[in-house]
């Protein structure tokens, strides 16, 4: 452990640049490979050499401190790559409608992750409702665009607010309640809202809504194609850039509370309740107020499935998925943004490209838990400690 | 100038069932003092420190902070009114780093909400940038093994560092009044002394600053206070110089008490 200040590495072996680029091209062909191979034996390959990277870093965590130095000294070229790498990636994909959908499909749960990680990362408040604040959201938006004619567009932020009431409302149980019992009233409005869904008659009980009409931007449909430099991406392209756009705001939502105090008053609580409090944090209002940011994120993801899709019904949005979502966090890295967005992609793809595994989802997604509480209990990229600028 | 004390405690007590942890206690701090508090182990001290930060609400009694009745308040509200404090066995925020430890004592008297943290992100940066030099200066100040440390995560320190980060991030709040339950356990002599130096070096810095110290270690209690409160049974039993307290015959009833029940 070193003493100096995490933004200054100790030494580099590589030009940071070089390390930068690598890693991001390296992670992207990584990605793709998964996408596209066809044979169980090339993603198991694929998947022993993501473990022995891991395995190095394990070994020697030095390898892992050096690539998120240089991360942190080249940042802007990182996200320029990072973009060019977003911006170009369904080209990729073009005939391959299927792996283009498993991307849209792990960035928006890239997204209701991120929203989990507020509570489950940030705050240690176990919330095992994610799957229905995402329902919340999908059901607004849907009977709102299929009843009112309400566009993509208005739904957003009409949603955002319906989750968020419904988010400060499953918060307030957290101010007299914790740990187990917490988890047990989140497990129990979970299980409500699906219950609701299922069997109201205005949100089309188990068969969902049908026929939520695909939005448009400036004109441009989102069911038509994009044409660009002579290449024509298919329509899954729309919903694919819109929802990296969305993940850009969760992203920067992360950020943007993680360097604040509120990130530090969350953090506090997970540490240790009775000090926060006795710091003159105001835990109540901090839980509840995770609650709520998390709905709100949840909601933008839900929206954006429901338009995508065209079709939801509460099967979407079981308690099965809010587990999922839990396991992602967990998997990924407890508080580390990059981790919980490694988690959501690997939790999204593996299940769907090792076929073998499918009839057993949620034996899967528990022996992955189990093995990484034992094996990696902080997750693939655990919580790094804040830096400040010249300090 | 106000004579008015900064802190009053009226017939505070409070009752757990059958048994009278404080009981009916009164009190009153000077500005700008150090009083130490001494009395038997289950004595109660600890408790009467948790009445007064509101972490225990009160059967009978008010606490009253510079003419403020504060009696019963949320933790976080007492805190922010000025009144911080350090644990008998010490509660930092174990995985987060020494600094973090610190610039999270400040919470109180930083802003930023949710709203602008989102919106205007320069504006939080900022505000956490400067808490993090303030932090780092606070630090230095009591102990510049652990500012060189400040990335550590707070966990890894032994007893005498986790104690005095503690007593850091108590200063980091810009306190009125600090209350330190046994800061010299876990320490030696030497720690003891740097102690007691670093108290006085903060009284000097900060007009106006009390601090109430539970305290074990008579040395300590003879060299540091102003006064001492001896409390036995919940009860406030003396109350004056320690030179004059020690020699009463119902404080020495008190220890010897405490000495016949442990050579028991
Ligand atoms: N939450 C509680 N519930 C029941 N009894 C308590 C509680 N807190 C403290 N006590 C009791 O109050 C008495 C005083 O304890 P304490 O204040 O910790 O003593 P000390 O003077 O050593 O700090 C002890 O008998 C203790 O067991
Ligand atoms: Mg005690």
């Amino acid at each position: 452990m070193s003493a100096q200040n995490p933004s200054v590495p100790d030494n580099l072996a590589l030009p940071a640049p070089l390390v930068v680029i690598a890693a991001q091209v390296i992670g992207a062909a990584l990605l793709w490979g998964l996408l596209t191979a066809e044979s169980t034996l090339v993603i198991l390959l694929l998947l022993a050499v993501m473990a022995a990277a891991f395995a190095a870093m394990q070994i020697r965590p030095q390898i892992e401190e050096n690539i998120v130095a240089a991360f942190r000294r080249s940042r802007r070229l990182a996200l320029m790559v990072g973009l060019v790498l977003v911006l170009i990636w369904p080209f990729f994909l073009i005939k391959n409608t299927y792996g283009m959908h498993l991307v849209i499909v792990a960035l928006l749960y890239s997204v209701l992750a991120l929203a989990l990680n507020f509570q489950l990362g940030s705050a240690n408040i176990p919330n095992f409702a994610t799957g229905a604040t995402y329902g919340i959201g999908a059901y607004t938006s849907a009977l709102l665009a299929i009843n009112y004619g309400f566009s993509l567009w208005a739904t957003l932020p009409a949603a955002a607010i319906v989750a968020t009431a419904f988010g400060f409302l499953l918060g307030i149980p957290s101010m007299r309640t914790k740990d187990s019992y917490l988890a047990l009233v989140t497990i129990a409005f979970g299980i409500v809202i699906h219950q609701m869904l299922n069997n109201l008659s205005w949100t089309g009980g188990p068969n969902g809504l049908v026929g939520i009409p695909a939005p448009s931007l400036f004109g441009h449909s989102f069911m038509s194609p994009i044409n660009v430099f002579g290449y024509r991406l298919p329509a899954q392209a729309n919903f694919y850039y819109l929802s990296v756009v969305l993940l850009g705001l969760a992203i920067l939502s992360a950020k943007r509370l993680h360097e604040s105090r509120i990130g530090l008053a969350w953090n506090a609580i997970r540490a240790d309740e009775l000090a926060a409090k006795s710091q003159g944090i105001n835990v109540a209002w901090y839980k509840i107020l995770a609650f709520a940011v998390d709905a709100f994120l949840a909601a933008f993801a839900g929206t954006v499935y429901a338009f995508y899709v065209s079709y939801i019904s509460p099967d979407n949005f079981t308690f099965l998925v809010s587990v999922t979502i839990m396991t992602m966090v967990i998997v990924g890295g407890m508080d580390n943004t990059f981790g919980v967005i490694v988690g959501a992609f690997l939790l999204t793809l593996l299940p769907e490209k090792l076929r073998i595994f499918s009839d057993y989802r949620l034996l899967f997604v528990s022996v992955v838990v189990i093995l990484f509480l034992i094996l990696r209990p902080r997750g693939l990229f655990p919580q790094r400690q804040r830096s400040y600028g010249g300090h | 100038m106000t004579k008015a004390p900064l802190l009053s405690l009226r017939g505070l007590g409070i009752r757990f069932g059958g048994l009278v942890a404080v009981d009916e206690v009164n009190l009153d701090l000077p500005h700008g003092h150090i009083t130490c508090i001494i009395g038997p182990n289950g004595a109660g001290k600890s408790t009467l420190f948790n009445l007064i930060t509101g972490i225990y609400k009160p059967t009978s009694g008010q606490v009253v902070l510079n003419g403020e009745t504060i009696t019963a308040l949320a933790p976080h509200k007492i805190a922010a009114k000025g009144i911080a404090r350090t644990f008998q066995s010490s509660r930092l925020f174990e995985d987060l780093s020494i600094l973090d430890n610190v610039i999270i004592g400040m919470h109180a008297r930083t802003k930023t909400g949710v709203l602008t943290a989102l919106l205007l992100p320069w504006i939080s940066r900022r505000e956490l940038e400067a808490c993090a030099t303030e932090a780092g200066d606070i630090l230095n100040r009591i102990s510049p093994e652990l500012y060189a440390r400040r990335y550590e995560p707070a966990g890894i320190l032994p007893q005498a560092d986790r104690r005095r980060l503690e007593i850091a991030r108590a200063l980091a709040s810009h306190p009125k009044l600090i209350l330190l339950d046994e800061p010299s356990s876990g320490m030696d002599d030497r720690d003891t002394a740097g102690l007691m130096a670093d108290i006085r070096r903060v009284m000097a810095d900060t007009p106006g600053l009390s601090f109430l110290i539970i305290e074990h270690d008579m040395r300590l209690v003879a060299e540091l206070p102003d006064d001492v409160i001896v409390i036995d049974y919940g009860k406030k039993i003396a109350e004056g110089d320690f030179a004059e307290v020690r020699l009463l015959p119902r404080v020495q009833q008190a220890y010897l008490g405490q000495k016949a029940v442990e050579n028991a």
